[in-house]
């Protein structure tokens, strides 16, 4: 997993290229932590180059979701597709998050 | 046939997931079953590692995989308690974000990804068959 972060205005971006496993978790867990430390901070999470998430990764996300919500942040995820849908899908998770369809989306959604 | 022996510690799953990168791509699989089977694995040995175990010490688990007649195939054993997962409840995905949580949806994939899981308990050890088959 790699992640790769940049700042558009107030909007912290997240891509995340790769796996999310029991092994990437972690380190995603951490960054989304500090990305989310602050109170209303808005972060959106771009999963369109990720090639699959594991029921790790999506403890990962829940707890960050959950963080969002209890302290006024805004967490979007763009690029939600093939595999990566079909697991949301799978897990039931679609309807837990925002998610929207492209980046630009997610910036105007988060802002 | 390819396999490898690990021993319980999550580090180890990289390991794993390498080894069947690299069969993957001396068989030419299809990239979605493999990723299907990626995450049958980590739930599987994640669920192996956190609940078999009823001590501290270290424990070793044997994980083979084959590719025959259209079928990518992982057998995995450990030494742990029995546990059989296929008798675990699917999770209830209608609670909402606050009440959710993940327990149970690591199984609920491993039903759902292959298309045929298997469980038996071999003596002193517990053995997993999962099976995906290729879409031709």
């Amino acid at each position: 997993m790699e992640l790769r972060e940049e700042k558009v205005g107030e909007v912290s971006e997240e891509e995340v290229k790769g796996r999310i496993d029991s092994t990437t978790a972690p380190a995603l867990g951490e960054r989304l932590r500090a990305n989310l430390e602050a109170p209303k901070v808005r972060v959106v999470l771009d999963l369109s180059r990720l090639e699959y998430i594991s029921s790790a990764g999506f403890r990962i996300l829940l707890l960050a979701a959950k963080r969002a919500d209890e302290t006024g942040s805004r967490l979007v995820l763009c690029g939600v597709a093939g595999k990566v849908k079909q697991l949301f899908d799978l897990g039931g998770f679609l309807d837990l998050f925002t998610i929207v369809g492209s980046r630009e989306e997610g910036i105007a959604a988060a802002g | 046939m390819i396999e490898i022996t690990i021993v319980n510690q999550s580090s180890e799953l990289a390991r794993v997931a390498g080894l069947l990168d690299r069969l993957a791509a001396e068989r030419h699989l299809a990239p979605g079953m493999v990723a299907d089977m990626q995450v049958a694995l980590d739930e599987v040995l994640t669920n192996i590692m956190k609940y078999a175990y009823t001590d501290n010490a270290e424990h070793e688990i044997h994980i083979r995989f084959r590719v025959f007649d259209n079928v990518l195939e992982a057998v995995i054993e450990d030494d742990g308690a029995p546990f059989d997962p296929l008798a675990i409840s699917a999770p209830d995905l209608s609670t909402p974000l606050h009440e959710r949580r993940v327990g149970g949806v690591g199984i609920h994939f491993v039903m759902n990804l292959m298309d045929e899981v298997t469980y038996d308990r071999v003596g002193e050890r517990n053995r997993f068959v999962l099976r995906k088959r290729f879409k031709t």
